[in-house]
């Protein structure tokens, strides 16, 4: 870790930690030592692939059918048998039911934030909103799950231990974590010809020996000085690690595999779908496997306050298509043991069929009070399902659990303690979860 | 009796094996052997409570959290006796004492090890803590009665000190009561050092200083009273006071930061050579590189006082205006998704304005808190748009203005400081007839028209105890205040009044910061007796100045500038290598977003197109940090999505390293035909000539003639001179040289 030489150079998060490190009975030693022995546990080779549904997925439709309810809240699909006996799904969770036996549905989530703004906040943090905020805000009042995943992790090969793809989601970013746990967003079509990533990639238009040539050029003409004393805290030093590191992800042969989707053969590429969605999840998936601990792959265009049907044989179909490649290509390569995948949006839709003023079609509104969520891997139990909600699907009536619940689950698997203190950037302890026991049935 | 004794014996021994569960029969409680009843009683509030403080009972990790530690919950650091009476008392069962058999109580049992307790064992049964808790329990768990002598502040003893390395130093703390009297209190009393590394403090306030020479603060804390004690550690070996006798004093700053280092035994850096300096004066004035014309003229310039001129003229520049309200944009500018566009660019506006003018800092201040009228007309009424709520804005005006910060007051005395309920809400209590009419926060859009105005009536209840609470100066007295008496004035009076303690000293700290890359106190908003300034006596000295000269901002920049400090070089010498905080020599530092992006395209002649700004504009310049630029999240802008954007890190991390190598948008730039590379290259100016150029768009400096010869060889021996000149931006803009602010 770099030796910060001062304030400005050291975060102010940094100060207020290490200020009040002291206090607990540390100081800066101690929390450095504290940081360099981040544990070698099993839990730190585990990663999460997040599915982000974003405008919140309707639980009807996708994994807590009710074809017992009334016609208005039961809707125009029928549920269909899983590879777990008296598991069902909607219609056109086809691929999924077919690989039911590698998931966990969790019926019985729910909060009380009910529109876009508040409820990506929620689910993506754990943490609600600390003042109220409206539909369309984006918002940040805690560290996203993929920021303190980054914070608490790191990633190997010096990449980015976060990637959000392709953009950040409303409440993806790290708060008080500071900017270097921020999401490497991957905006470009992996599906593209000429797709690279950026940053990360030499630019398309230069060859890898003028590249080469100019690095040299720059060792040749970089006379700055440095002061070697760590005790001068010299920050270029720091920015000469940085450089390292920059370097060794471009030229590192297995860094660089992980942004190279054209080295999967056709089969895996077709299997994942050659769409823009498929390949971003095949992306996730080689980003995990060279060390990054979380991908989120935000999917928009959830928010179904009319069309909701057709909606659902089309983007339903390929979003779970896509989920069930990912979910069965780590299973075959015996990364789903070590590889958490989520699927999930900020809430669920209303049992009642709607028709907005000026909408044609129906649709279902925001319903927070009950959320359907879906994982697979890293040794959740396979094939269950957890909770259950009542027989229109209002709320859940066993297993009730809240996104502090699922965060916590998360951040178990992979190695994070979900009771830990943070300090945000006034200096005050805030707990990593507010509620950190995790969903037991999740847990295995 | 003794019957009945025993058969509470042993059902009091089930008890405590259930408790130990797994861990198998605890033992036999232990009584103290010397139970004597002290002179005094034993109360509560006087003995009880500060021995909970003491051994972290009620920290913010334990039973201090709001929701406490399994089911035990205290009040943070003892802010409410009521609520930890009732607590120890009544709750659980009433198993926690037994006054009867105190050796039973679970306030004894657990924290002395005999029972397994969550917080590990914290002190002994023959401890003299164990022997107060076990006869205060024996006489009943009396409180201490409304009359007693009220402790009124504590000290701590000897004063500040010097120490060498590696030597220790025992501390007392005596409390002071209302009646006279004084007591030692070290042993109930919590220690804390603000840098471990440089002198530590154990549990019973031994410091310990540690290898390196510096200075640390060593505060103790007893119940909601703190004393800070000073350890100075001096870098070996005897200084010449002839050294510091002969260095240059440019003005006060020079004299007050060679006496601090006069202390600390260090000896400042040489000073910086003018290439150096004319770069730094440049991106910390105005945020900007000089032009290679302006480079030239400036080191072909034999004037004496050229440095001083250099200043002055820079303080007049354009750029000024942008740069600085860039600053205040950071710490006030809301989302435009919450607060609205329209509003958010007034507000910039505003910001924009108050720099163009000069704007002198108490009205800045007083414009902003005392903002009446249309969102759309007065930027200033802004942020009581973006912040409807008193309690918003006492936390976040006391924090900017007064570097106080009460948002812990808010649900409990603030931890490190003299702070508590009754101040944040008399102090959000100002804020609580501000009226608002028209068209509120509707996010997304909120696009509509908003007026603040002053309400005849309104209130603000306190948030424990729902009482009404009328306004309070921070440290003083309740105002009584008439319908027709607008409280914001009242506050804006105070704050600008020339005996506030706070508001001088805060800008003056920031200035400090902004132009020598780091505060006198960090961080620069959290000033309090336990965050002590490196140098105490500067920073009142520069508070003093920027007050007797108006609050003109450019004066103190200017004043500060103008010092010996500001000039000197970045290279340590063997007795300032560990000085990190007293400024003996200058600090590196990186460029921040925008003026990094404003330099690269400066260097490459080439500009920046931004959303919903005319082209040309340059970062600076940006009205919201919504406006999309990869560039700009990845160096660091305060983080769009976070609802108030306040952070901003100056870290290097290694996705900035790689954006300035390989980003798409950069490497476009380098070959654009209308880039600076292709032009150079496209000339007939000499190898040498464009080399020069190089080196004086980014380094603003001439090259060496080494350096000249390494960059024209590469020049010479490529085929093609475009694709070399390029390679030469690209190598140049990719060193810490250009990166930083040296």
């Amino acid at each position: 870790m770099a030796i910060h030489q001062n304030c400005e150079g050291m975060n102010r998060r940094d100060c207020m930690k290490l200020g009040l490190g002291a206090l607990l009975g540390g100081g800066l030693v101690d929390a450095l030592r504290a940081r360099g022995s981040a544990g070698d546990t099993t839990a730190a080779k585990t990663s999460c692939i997040l599915f982000w549904l974003d405008g919140g997925p309707s639980h009807f439709e996708t994994f807590d059918p009710k074809p017992d309810a009334p016609a208005e809240i039961r809707g125009e699909f029928k549920p269909i048998p899983t590879k777990v006996p008296g598991m069902f799904f909607s219609e056109n969770m086809t691929k999924l039911a077919a690989i039911g036996d590698k998931l966990t549905i969790v019926r019985s989530v729910r909060h009380d934030q009910n529109n876009h703004g508040a409820g990506n906040h929620y689910m993506m943090t754990g943490a609600p909103t600390r003042i109220p905020v409206g539909c369309g805000a984006f918002v940040s009042f805690h560290p996203s799950m993929g920021s303190v995943v980054s914070a608490e992790r790191g990633a190997a090969h010096g990449l980015p231990a976060y990637f959000s793809i392709p953009e950040m989601s409303r409440s993806g970013g790290p708060n008080f974590l500071g900017a270097r746990h921020a999401p490497f967003v991957v905006s470009d079509d992996p599906n593209g010809a000429s797709f690279t990533v950026r940053d990360v990639t030499i630019p398309r238009e230069l060859d890898d020996g003028r590249a080469l040539n100019r690095r040299e050029l720059r060792e040749k003409l970089d006379q700055f000085k440095r002061f070697h004393d760590r005790a001068a805290g010299d920050p270029v030093l720091s920015a000469d690690d940085n450089y390292r590191q920059a370097v060794s992800i471009m030229t590192s042969a297995e860094a660089q595999r992980a942004f190279e989707i054209y080295r999967e053969p056709d089969r895996v590429r077709t299997a994942f779908g050659r769409t823009a969605l498929g390949q971003r999840a095949l992306l996730a998936r080689r980003l995990v496997e060279a060390g990054v601990p979380f991908v989120t792959i935000v999917n928009g265009g959830w928010d179904h306050h009319s069309d909701i049907f057709p909606a659902f044989r089309k983007h339903g179909q390929e979003m779970e298509s896509v989920v069930a490649a990912l979910i069965s290509d780590l299973d075959q390569r015996g990364l789903l043991d070590t590889t958490l995948v989520l699927v999930m949006g900020e809430f669920g839709r209303s049992p009642k069929i709607s028709t907005l003023s000026g909408s044609k079609t129906p649709g279902r509104d925001h319903w927070s009070s009950a959320i359907s969520v879906l994982a697979a891997g890293c040794r959740t139990p396979r094939g269950q399902v957890v909770g259950a909600t009542d027989r229109s699907g209002y709320a859940p009536i066993e297993k009730i659990y809240g996104p502090e619940n699922l965060v916590s689950s998360v951040y178990l698997k992979l190695g994070i303690n979900p009771d830990k203190t943070l300090y945000n950037s006034t200096g005050r302890p805030t707990h990593l979860v507010s509620d950190p026991r995790p969903i037991a049935e999740l847990m295995g | 009796m003794r019957s009945q004794k025993q058969f509470a014996g042993c059902l009091f021994a089930l008890l405590a094996v259930i408790g130990a569960g797994a861990d198998g029969i605890a033992a036999e409680p232990v009584r103290p052997a010397d139970v004597a009843a002290p002179a005094k009683p034993v109360t509560f509030e006087f003995d009880v409570q500060p021995l909970l403080t003491r051994f972290g009972c009620n920290a913010g990790a334990c039973h201090g959290k709001s929701r406490g530690q399994n089911g035990f919950a205290l009040s943070l650091l003892g802010f409410d006796a009521d609520f930890d009476y009732d607590a120890l008392i009544h709750e659980g069962r009433g198993r926690r004492i037994f006054p009867s058999t105190p050796e039973y109580s679970l306030l004894l049992r657990k924290p002395s090890g005999q029972m397994p307790h969550g917080g590990g064992k914290r002190f002994d049964i023959d401890s003299p803590q164990y022997r107060l808790l076990y006869a205060w329990i024996k006489a009943g768990a009396p409180r201490t009665p409304a009359d007693a002598p009220k402790l009124l502040c504590v000290v701590v003893e000897p004063g500040n000190r010097s120490l060498v390395r590696q030597e220790s130093l025992q501390l007392r703390v005596l409390a002071e009561y209302s009646d006279g009297t004084r007591r030692d209190v070290t042993d109930g009393s919590a220690f804390q050092s603000n840098d471990g590394t440089l002198a530590g403090v154990d549990a019973n306030g031994l410091v310990k200083a540690g290898e390196l020479p510096g200075e640390a603060a060593i505060m103790a804390r007893y119940m909601n009273n703190i004393a800070v004690c000073a350890v100075t550690i001096p870098v070996p070996g005897a200084v010449p006071a002839e050294a510091y006798r002969t260095l240059p004093r440019h003005n006060h700053i020079d004299e007050l930061v060679w006496q601090k280092l006069k202390l600390l035994g260090i000896l400042p850096s040489a000073p910086a050579g003018d290439a150096t300096f004319h770069r730094r004066a440049y991106l910390r004035a105005i945020g900007r590189l000089p032009t290679p014309e302006e480079t030239r003229a400036f080191l072909a310039d034999h004037r004496p006082d050229k440095r001083v001129r250099l200043i002055d003229q820079l303080l007049e520049r354009p750029e000024y205006a942008d740069f600085w309200a860039n600053k205040w944009a950071d710490l006030l500018r809301p989302n435009p998704y919450r607060a609205g566009i329209k509003a958010v660019w007034n507000l910039d506006s505003w910001l924009r304005a108050a720099f163009r003018k000069n704007m002198p800092y108490d009205q800045f201040v007083r414009e902003l808190i005392t903002a009446q009228g249309s969102t759309w007309h007065n930027g200033a009424a802004v942020i009581f748009r973006d912040r409807p709520e008193p309690v918003e804005l006492g936390a976040s005006i006391s924090q900017l203005f007064l570097g106080t910060r009460l948002e812990c007051a808010k649900c409990h005395h603030h931890p490190f400081e003299v702070w508590g309920q009754d101040d944040f809400f008399g102090f959000a209590a100002f804020f609580a007839r501000v009226g608002h009419k028209g068209q509120g926060l509707s996010p997304p859009i909120s696009g509509g028209e908003e007026m603040i105005y002053t309400t005849e009536t309104g209130q603000l209840k306190h948030g424990r105890t729902g009482a009404t609470v009328t306004p309070k100066l921070l440290a003083g007295a309740p105002l009584t205040l008439g319908p027709n008496d607008d409280p914001r004035e009242a506050l804006a009076e105070w704050m600008t009044s020339p005996d506030n303690p706070f508001f001088a000293k805060v800008m003056a700290n920031r200035i400090w910061k902004d132009v020598m890359g780091q505060g006198l106190v960090e961080p620069v908003d959290d000033l309090r007796a336990t965050n002590p300034p490196s140098n105490g006596p500067l920073l009142d000295a520069l508070a003093e100045d920027f007050r007797k000269q108006g609050y003109d901002i450019k004066k103190l920049i200017r004043e500060i500038m103008a010092s010996y400090v500001f000039s000197l070089s970045t290279e340590p010498n063997p007795r300032n290598v560990a000085d990190l905080k007293n400024f003996s020599r200058y600090y590196r530092d990186r460029m921040r977003a925008e003026v990094l992006l404003d330099a690269v395209n400066d260097v490459l002649g080439t500009e920046e197109t931004f959303a919903a700004m005319p082209p040309g504009s340059r970062a600076t310049q940006l009205w919201t940090h919504r406006s999309p630029s990869l560039f700009l999240d990845t160096f660091s802008r305060p983080d769009p999505n976070l609802d108030p954007p306040c952070e901003r890190s100056s870290d290097c991390t290694t996705p900035q390293v790689l954006h300035l190598m390989n980003s798409p948008a950069l490497s476009r730039k380098l070959s654009l035909e209308t880039a600076r590379p292709a032009k150079l290259a496209a000339n007939k100016d000499s190898n040498e000539k464009i080399v020069e150029e190089i080196y004086l768009l980014a380094y603003c400096r001439y090259p060496t003639d080494v350096e000249k010869k390494t960059a024209v060889a590469v020049l010479t021996a490529s085929g093609n001179r475009r694709r070399a000149v390029e390679d030469l931006f690209w190598a140049i803009l990719n060193t810490p040289e250009f990166l930083f602010i040296d």
